[in-house]
Formats: C-alpha cells, structure tokens, sequence
C-alpha cells in the first residue's frame, strides 16, 4: 500500500458552490481519484460492449452453429456495416479492460490473502479479453470486409468467431474460482461471502458451455437455452453485482492494510 | 469519501441469527435454485415438444438405481443432520463420525451415478444419442460436480471438528446447508428425469 497518500500536503478545500469547481478539484485532489476513474471506465466499458456486441454488431445474442452456408453468407451481408462499424469502435475501446481488469485485482489485493489471487486474476482476465473479444472482432470482420469471398471461407471464419467467443469460458470459470477462494479466506471484509458463492455458482454455469463443441443445435449449442441463455443471464447479474460491490469498496477504501470499515451512510 | 485515517476495525460477530451457519450460504441455495428451475424449465419445455421421444428414452433408465441414488444422498443428508446437532451439543467425536458417514454416503451416491452412466453407454445411450439424454448426461454430471464440490466442503467440516482449536458451529452449519442444497436438487432432478411420465 502506498504511504504517499497520508503525507501532509496542503489541499485546499474543495469549493461548495461551483459543480465544474468541484469537479475539477476531485480531478486534482481526491485520493481516490484513480480508483474512481477506473470503475467509470468499468461501468462504460461495460455499456458499450452491451450496446455494440448486441445491438450495432448483432453477434449477441449469437445466431445458429446450424445454418448453412448460403444463410451465413445471408447473415454476413445483412450485417455487414454493423459487424465492421462495431468491431471498429471495439477494437478501439479494447484498451478499457486494463484499468478494468486492475480495479479487480485491486479488490484483491486489499484482502487479506496472497497477492497470487490478484496476479493470477490479472493475467486470467487479460488473456481472456484475446479470444473473447479480439479475435472474435477480427474474424468478424475479415467475413465482413469482402462479401464477394468464397462462401465456404466465410463459412469457416463464422464458425471460427463464434467458437473463439466460446472458448473463453474455461478461462471465466477459473477467474470466477480464484475469485471465490479469495472472498472466502479474506478477513478484511472486502466482499460478502456471498459473493463468494455467486462466483461459485457463475463458474458453474460457464462449465454449462463446454458441451457447445458438440452440438449444433438444441439446449447446449452455442446459441441454446442452456448453453447461452441461462449463462447470460447468470454473467450479466454476477457483474452488476460486483460493480456495485466495488463501488462501495472504493467508498469504504480507507488505504490501510486491516479489515476495510462500514460503509458511512 | 476523504476520511482515510479511521478505519476502525469493528470485529465483533453480529449476533442476530436468522438461519444456520452462514446467511451468506443461504443466498447460494437461492442462486443455485434459480439457476437449476431454468434448466428443468429448459428441459420441461423440450419435453413437450417431442413427449414420445423422451417417454422412450426414459424408459431406459432403471427406476431402481434412481431409488438407490436417492435413498443414498437422503442417508448422507440424515448423518450431516446428525453431525450438526452433536457439534451443537459439543459431541465432537459423533459429529466426526456423521461427518465421516455422509461423505461415505456422498461415495456411495458417486459410484453408483457411474456405473449408472456406464450401464447406459454399453445400452448405446450417449450424451449425443438424443435430446433426453442431453438433458439427463447434463443435469446428472452437473449435479455430481456439486457433489464433487460438496466433498472440499465436507472436508472444511471435518477439518472443522477434527481440532478443538477450530470447532466454528457457524462453518460446519455452512458446510451442511450446501450438502442438503445437493441432496434437494437430487431429488427434484431423480423427479424429473425418472418419474415424471
């Protein structure tokens, strides 16, 4: 933990009338400041990869493993502009899952457990923003840019994309146990214990997803009612729940070591 | 927001008990509940769909082994029963021993939910042979990994009670609401996937 925080600099008052005044005093003085920048970003972050992965690119919620080749091609057409605007725009946003991701390992370095529970979370969340997101984009797109491709190529780069996507939920699923581990042995009263139990039953729900490789159709496809739906649902719930618990780490953050105080009300 | 000096540490346990063990578990019996009524709804859904198909299917599975799967996760749900209310009275080598027995029970359950498996993949009924079976090879191993989990839970109890420096009544009640969670969504899946008609 750093010390520089409790140094005696003078800080001058932050002014009560002005809004933009005040604003700018919290952008040079707050000692959360970065804390805070980072959840915004979270909180952005997270809106927009609802708003372009679901409604400009259309890749969520994902279309069928069991179309044909011609329906594909079909697809890829209609949604051309969207897929390449979208992922244009995700591929420049990308770069927000790191102070995401830290705010995160953050959370766990303020516990009382090893610091490899915040590593091992870091490089595990890092990694799966790769399949998850960036080479998912990147397979979309080369489908998108030339429509005039061999279908069958076409074909194969949607199977690709989807499976990539797919793919990342071994690496959630551990994310979610390290996560859990951490809530349950720390005694510095970060999170509630069940949080704890909601990461458990998240990595649960993201093991739901392995049979995807088997199946094209039906419940457990990369599409289906259990494969995805019921996953969505479950992922969608456990990360509001832990923006609004770290927004409340962030308030209760008192830089220390020990056990975090209550929230001041 | 800026008062960073006091962090004052307020370590006293809250003594208002609503539930056994942690409330916290309570919540993951809640998260679990929601998240299994959407797969038996999934599977109820699809069984309208093609009732003939999942009807032969069913008949399949040997009702008896259902019975005995059963019969053995409500066996180990008893002894856990038993296992909390002798910690409670401070009969620590008894809640031991129930503890020990529930695990013996969850083992039992275990083993025989394999040969089960085994028995129908020699009958040619795989987790790609049809729809049925995707339900039943999904909600019978998702099921055993909650009881794969429940056996690193049983371990905190045991590990709980074996010390007496340890003994927290309030962990080993967490441990048992988890195991009772795994023995209620046996019986509604041995429900579902052997009696309903």
């Amino acid at each position: 933990m750093s010390t520089s925080t409790t140094e005696s600099v003078t800080v001058p008052d932050p002014p009560a009338d002005s809004r933009v005044g005040r604003f700018v005093w919290n952008l040079r003085y707050h000692p959360k400041r970065e804390l805070w920048f980072a959840w915004w970003v979270m909180v952005i972050f997270y809106q927009l990869y609802g708003v372009l992965f679901f409604f400009v690119t259309r890749v969520q919620p994902p279309p069928s493993p069991a179309w044909d080749t011609p329906t594909v091609v079909g697809w890829f057409d209609d949604h051309s502009l969207g897929v390449r605007a979208g992922f244009g725009v995700v591929f420049l946003v990308a770069g927000m899952c790191a102070p995401m991701n830290a705010l995160l390992a953050y959370s766990m370095r303020r516990m009382s457990v090893s610091r490899l529970f915040a590593y091992s979370y870091l490089i595990i969340y890092s990694l799966a923003a790769v399949p998850g997101m960036l080479v998912m984009a990147i397979a979309m797109t080369v489908g998108a840019l030339r429509p005039d491709r061999d279908p069958e190529m076409i074909h194969w780069l949607y199977d690709f994309a989807f499976l990539s996507f797919s793919g990342t939920m071994g690496v959630f699923m551990i994310g979610s146990l390290v996560y859990l581990v951490a809530v349950l042995l720390d005694k510095n009263r970060v999170f509630p214990k069940w949080y704890g139990y909601l990461s458990l039953c998240n990595a649960l729900t993201e093991v739901v997803v392995a049979p995807a490789w088997i199946f094209h159709r039906g419940a457990f496809a990369w599409n289906g009612a259990i494969a995805w739906w019921i996953n969505m649902v479950v992922f969608v719930l456990y990360t509001g729940v832990f923006i609004v618990l770290l927004r409340k780490l962030i308030q209760r953050e008192d830089f220390g070591t020990g056990p975090l105080p209550e929230a001041v009300r | 927001m800026t008062n960073l000096a006091d962090s004052q540490p307020r370590l006293e346990e809250k003594s208002a008990k609503f539930v056994p063990g942690q409330p916290d578990m309570w919540m993951f019996v809640l998260f679990e509940t929601l998240l299994f009524t959407g797969y038996f709804s999934v599977y109820l859904v699809s069984r309208t769909q093609n009732e003939q198909l999942y009807l032969q299917s069913q008949a399949d599975l040997d009702l008896r082994i259902g019975v005995f799967n059963t019969i053995a996760l409500l066996l180990s749900s008893w002894a856990i029963a038993r296992c909390v209310k002798a910690s409670r009275e401070g009969a620590y080598r008894s809640a031991l021993i129930n503890a020990l027995l529930t695990v013996s029970f969850g083992l039992v359950f275990l083993t025989s939910k394999v040969l089960e498996w085994v028995k129908e993949i020699h009958m040619g009924n795989t987790f790609t042979s049809n729809e049925f079976f995707q339900h039943y090879y999904f909600l019978t191993s998702i099921h055993c990994i909650h009881v794969l989990i429940g056996f690193i839970v049983l371990g905190v109890a045991v590990y709980q009670l074996w010390s007496p420096a340890r003994r927290s009544q309030q962990l080993v009640e967490t441990c048992a609401t988890y195991w009772h969670t795994v023995d209620f969504l046996w019986v509604l899946i041995f429900a579902l996937l052997y009696v309903v008609r």
